[in-house]
């Protein structure tokens, strides 16, 4: 060490200045470091700065959805019709579950279910992460909630999740009208723009859920949490309410509908009611109505299958999707032309004698020993097949076809319902471009009578007589009243659209609507069971044959398979002398349209009337056909 | 030799104190921000690092009583107990996520390799210092300290701490490099040196190897262990020019970054802080560094210049290193920050590296005994 020291004393100025110069050097290295460092960290903070916070903010920054309520559906009185109502599942987060297999063993019994189950629902979210919930029971009533809630501590981990749901009302009334809800497919998903939609969420599958969801659904509210690395929530940043959906006011009065859908109890087809100077839709029922408390969460396979099957075609939303041959309710269309081509005056007699030649084949009436010398009013009082076979060949399928297309026949009525059909009206050209055939004058005959290619919807059916009744002018038939938000403000409300006039003179009209109040209102009418005690109603039935085969020819009609038998017609309006509301009314394989169809009709108008009574009363004499033509 | 010389008291260097006590306190600012809401350490965390603290002071005033020169006389004794302390750690130390780098003394654990760093600058200050014949080092001259350095970090290495073993390797660069060799010596070194860096690859475990790979391209790997480097950047990034705020870092407060009390302690300043507050903390600590230079410069002695080289040169080199790492300059290897990161044994190893620059400094004036 005493050397050491020794040397301390005589360091070499030469190496001491080269040491000196060598920590200058190392002082101009690690400043040169550290302006690395420094012009990092300004690269980073100041330049990238912006991208990394934002980068930062997503991290830490999650957004919860909060649902919103959706829209009522009210009738037009304000009755609520569809509301909301929270369903409660039960869910389990395994993360809170110390002993998974206790928990579940006494959820099983609480359930009523076998653990097994359970198992199988918890086998399915394996891959959820721990402290996600998984889905175990959807849709526990009152006493199992009550249930859960009291052994809450014997169950850790369980929960019961509120999820909205739709509480309809009147069950399956309006069923086809009112649609459904489910979860959003990935086709739906990938339709909506903005961002709207998202997975897991509720939208309408069918009906008015469906076609007016933009206003029902409201806007989902936004909770901006913070979490941690782990994605617990740690605080709430700020929020956004969600604006609940727009409340739905139909036009349909609750009342008509299920006057209707009583009527028709048991049988399938289709009951339109409309104000006529409207367009407003006061009932529209099609039946066999849809099971949906069977929808709820998607329709299961074998329930899709079931109404797949049936005869009855629950499945398809007969007003708009259902065509019918209309039978002969389409010799208002018949009866219209010919007045108005002029190839027939009221006073034009044709002679009926059950049946008529054409070329080599027998064209027959309905009733089989003829009506006689009969004009126009007896012809639609009585529904004489052979005069408007013999109209319709004076002016052939065009001209009908002109006539019928002007009363809204063969076009869609533009009502806010999925898949509107628009029916047949034939013409020569049409006919050619379908099948390659030029035009068979016989099949004139048929379609004179509202048989062979015709094909109409119910609601056009319904339109039809409106005009008829105000004296020709289509309106678009609707079903909403009002839009409303969640304070009660009108979003929209109901205008009447027109959407053309029928070609035809008031007197013509006229001249058909006395036909029409004969048919119900004279003795030999065929329409006497729409009949009622204070108000003339005016109507036409129809039988549209379906297939009437060789073999059921002398069947009697009890006999004749569901599916062979007929579709009965009927369509009227009322009061006749100031019309307001028009009624169409079909039976599927119902059989005559004066016994199956009117009565269903009655019923609607006498409810209607029940709650409109006309103003003033009523005439003394109400069986008189009050505008008989000279 | 232990008369303390009350002359010794004038000559205290109060900037480096003042320095230090300034990296100190916001060195403890930043550790309760970073713990007060980690549940695995807590607020036992701060208070502990608080206590080391003060233990390290009072290592200082033991260390400035005694001459740095009776280092010379100690160095091989206390280079045989860093290596004895080092081989313990291998036959009994605790494993700690796959390394066995702490001895367990029941109120403290140990990790001998923060002591073995100081104890290779003060072996090597010693041998440079005694067989200076100041015409340069020659390569047989230099095979003693090569050797010296070799072993601590051979056994550093195979804990496996990799990046503590390379600072054993820098320190060595850094102060073989400030003594006088020859272009020769130099020459062989460099080519050695370069030469093993494919041997030194094949060497590396793959997580270390995979760690390299992911530094060059970190978005490799978002999730994994580029999560380490995306994270730490997103933090400083976010800080911007005035940070945000004390104690309202996101990604340090809800656990986005990971070890944030340790190797990552400068991230949390930099993202609460912000450009500015990182400025001012880079100015405080670098400045205690070149002051430690200067304390080279000024040192009595030889063994004193080369003792204060070789402590700036530790102290620098691990901070450049962690800043580096923390910005994505340089790959993830687990060097902390001096005098910051969260670590008794780094800290009381730190604290004793400034007890000696203080000791030198205060006897630069004084002639030997």
């Amino acid at each position: 060490m005493a050397r050491g020291l020794g040397r301390i004393n005589k360091m070499d100025p030469d190496e001491l200045k080269m040491l000196k110069t060598r920590i200058d050097v190392a002082t101009a290295i690690m400043v040169a470091l550290i302006a690395i460092l420094v012009v990092r960290l300004w690269h980073l903070q100041i330049r990238k700065g912006t991208e990394y916070a934002q980068q930062s903010e997503n991290n830490r920054t999650r957004i919860q959805y909060i649902a919103a309520p959706r829209g009522n559906v009210l009738d037009r009185n304000g009755e609520i019709i569809i509301a909301n109502r929270p369903l409660f599942n039960v869910v389990w987060i395994r993360e809170d579950s110390p002993s998974p297999d206790e928990v579940l063993k006494q959820l099983a019994k609480i359930l009523r279910l076998d653990i097994s189950v359970l198992l199988d629902r918890i086998r399915a979210g394996a891959d959820h992460p721990r402290y996600l919930p998984t889905r175990l029971k959807e849709n526990i009533d009152w006493e199992t909630l009550i249930a859960i809630e009291n052994n809450a501590y014997r169950l850790p981990g369980v929960q019961v999740e509120v999820v909205p749901s739709r509480d309809y009302r009147y069950g399956e009334m309006a069923s086809h009208l009112m649609g459904y809800l489910g979860e959003i497919n990935q086709q739906e998903l990938d339709a909506s723009k903005g961002g709207v939609y998202m997975p897991g969420d509720l939208i309408g599958k069918g009906g008015i859920e469906k076609q007016f969801d933009r206003y029902l659904r409201g806007e989902k509210g936004q909770s901006f949490v913070e979490v941690d690395v782990r994605g617990f929530v740690q605080k709430r940043l700020k929020s956004l309410e969600a604006v609940p959906g727009n409340d739905l006011q139909l036009s349909v009065d609750i009342n008509l509908q299920k006057a209707a859908e009583e009527a028709m109890t048991d049988k399938a087809g289709a009951v339109v009611a409309m104000e006529v100077n409207t367009g407003r839709v006061l009932a529209i029922s099609s039946l066999p109505a849809l099971p949906l408390h069977e929808f709820s969460g998607g329709i299961p396979g074998e329930v899709w299958q079931r109404l797949l099957n049936d005869v009855k075609t629950p499945l398809i939303n007969k007003p708009v999707q259902g065509q019918y041959p209309p039978g002969s309710t389409y010799k208002i269309v018949t009866a219209l032309a010919g007045l108005s081509e002029k190839v027939i005056t009221p006073d034009t007699t044709f002679f009926c004698s059950g049946s008529i030649n054409f070329g080599n084949r027998t064209y027959g009436c309905w009733k089989k020993g003829g009506h006689g010398s009969i004009s126009l009013h007896r012809a639609l009082t009585e529904s004489c097949d052979v005069y408007f076979y013999q109209v319709g060949q004076k002016l052939g399928p065009d001209a009908l076809a002109h006539y019928a297309t002007s009363l809204g026949l063969g076009l869609k009525t533009g009502i806010a319902m999925e898949h509107e059909k628009a029916g047949i009206i034939p013409t020569k050209a049409w006919k050619l471009n379908r099948f390659r055939e030029p035009w068979q004058d016989g099949e004139t005959f048929s379609i004179a009578i509202g048989q062979g290619f015709d094909l109409v919807t119910p609601l056009q059916l319904c339109r039809l007589t409106a005009a008829l009744a105000n004296g020709g002018t289509l309106y678009r038939p609707q079903f909403i009243a009002a839009v409303k938000d969640s304070t009660g403000a009108f979003v929209s409300q109901f205008k009447p659209i027109i959407d053309g006039t029928s070609l035809g003179s008031p007197k013509t009209m006229a001249l058909i609507r006395d036909g029409l109040a004969g048919a119900v209102n004279e003795p030999h009418g065929t329409a006497s069971a729409a009949k009622m005690q204070d108000i003339i109603v005016a109507g036409k039935t129809g039988t549209a044959q379906v297939v009437r085969m060789a073999q059921y020819k002398a069947t009697s009609p009890s006999k004749v398979p569901y599916l062979y038998q007929d579709h009965a017609w009927f369509t009227c309006f009322a009061p006749f002398d100031k019309p307001q509301i028009a009624v169409t009314v079909l039976v599927e394989h119902g059989g005559h349209g004066g016994s199956a169809a009117a009565p269903v009709a009655k019923a609607v108008l006498t409810k209607y009337f029940e709650m409109h009574p006309p103003t003033p009363p009523p005439q003394a004499e109400p069986t008189a056909a009050p505008l008989a033509t000279p | 030799m232990f008369r303390f010389d009350r002359r010794l008291l004038q000559n205290v260097d109060w900037v480096l104190v003042g320095g230090v006590l300034l990296v100190t306190v916001m060195a403890l600012l930043n550790l309760y921000s970073s713990t007060r809401l980690n549940d695995t350490v807590g607020l036992s965390a701060f208070f502990k690092q608080l206590y080391f603290n003060l233990m390290g002071f009072g290592l200082i005033l033991l260390i400035v009583m005694v001459d740095y020169k009776a280092l010379i006389a100690m160095s091989y004794p206390l280079y045989i107990l860093g290596l004895l302390m080092l081989v313990a750690a291998m036959a009994f130390g605790q494993t700690v996520a796959g390394s066995q780098r702490w001895i367990d003394l029941g109120f403290f654990r140990l990790q001998p390799s923060e002591p073995a760093k100081l104890i290779t600058i003060i072996v090597l200050a010693s041998y440079y210092y005694r067989k200076d014949t100041g015409k340069g080092f020659t390569l047989g001259e230099l095979f003693t300290p090569i050797v010296l350095t070799l072993i601590p970090f051979a056994l550093i290495l195979k804990q496996p701490d990799l990046g503590t073993a390379l600072i054993i390797l820098v320190i060595f660069a850094s102060m073989t490099l400030f003594v006088k060799l020859r272009w020769s010596t130099f020459a062989v070194l460099t080519g050695t040196a370069l030469g093993a860096l494919p041997v030194a690859w094949k060497m590396l475990k793959p997580y270390q190897r995979q760690r390299i790979a992911i530094f060059l391209n970190p978005e490799s790997d978002p999730l994994g262990s580029g999560y380490h480097i995306t994270q730490s950047k997103i933090a400083v990034g976010s800080g911007l020019k005035f940070g945000k705020g004390y104690l309202h870092g996101t990604q340090g407060q809800l656990d986005f970054l990971p070890e944030r009390h340790t190797d990552f302690a400068f991230s949390v300043w930099a993202e609460e802080w912000g450009f500015f507050g990182s400025l001012i903390f880079m100015a405080c600590y670098f400045f205690v560094l070149l002051w430690g230079l200067n304390i080279a410069v000024t040192a009595r002695d030889k063994f004193g210049m080369l003792l204060a080289f070789g402590i700036v040169a530790l102290l620098f080199w691990q901070a450049f290193i962690n800043m580096a790492m923390i910005m994505g300059l340089l790959p993830v290897v687990g060097v902390p920050l001096p005098l910051f990161s969260y670590g008794g044994s780094s800290l009381l190893t730190n604290l004793a590296c400034i007890g000696l620059l203080l000791n030198i400094r205060m006897r630069r004036f004084m002639v030997a005994a």
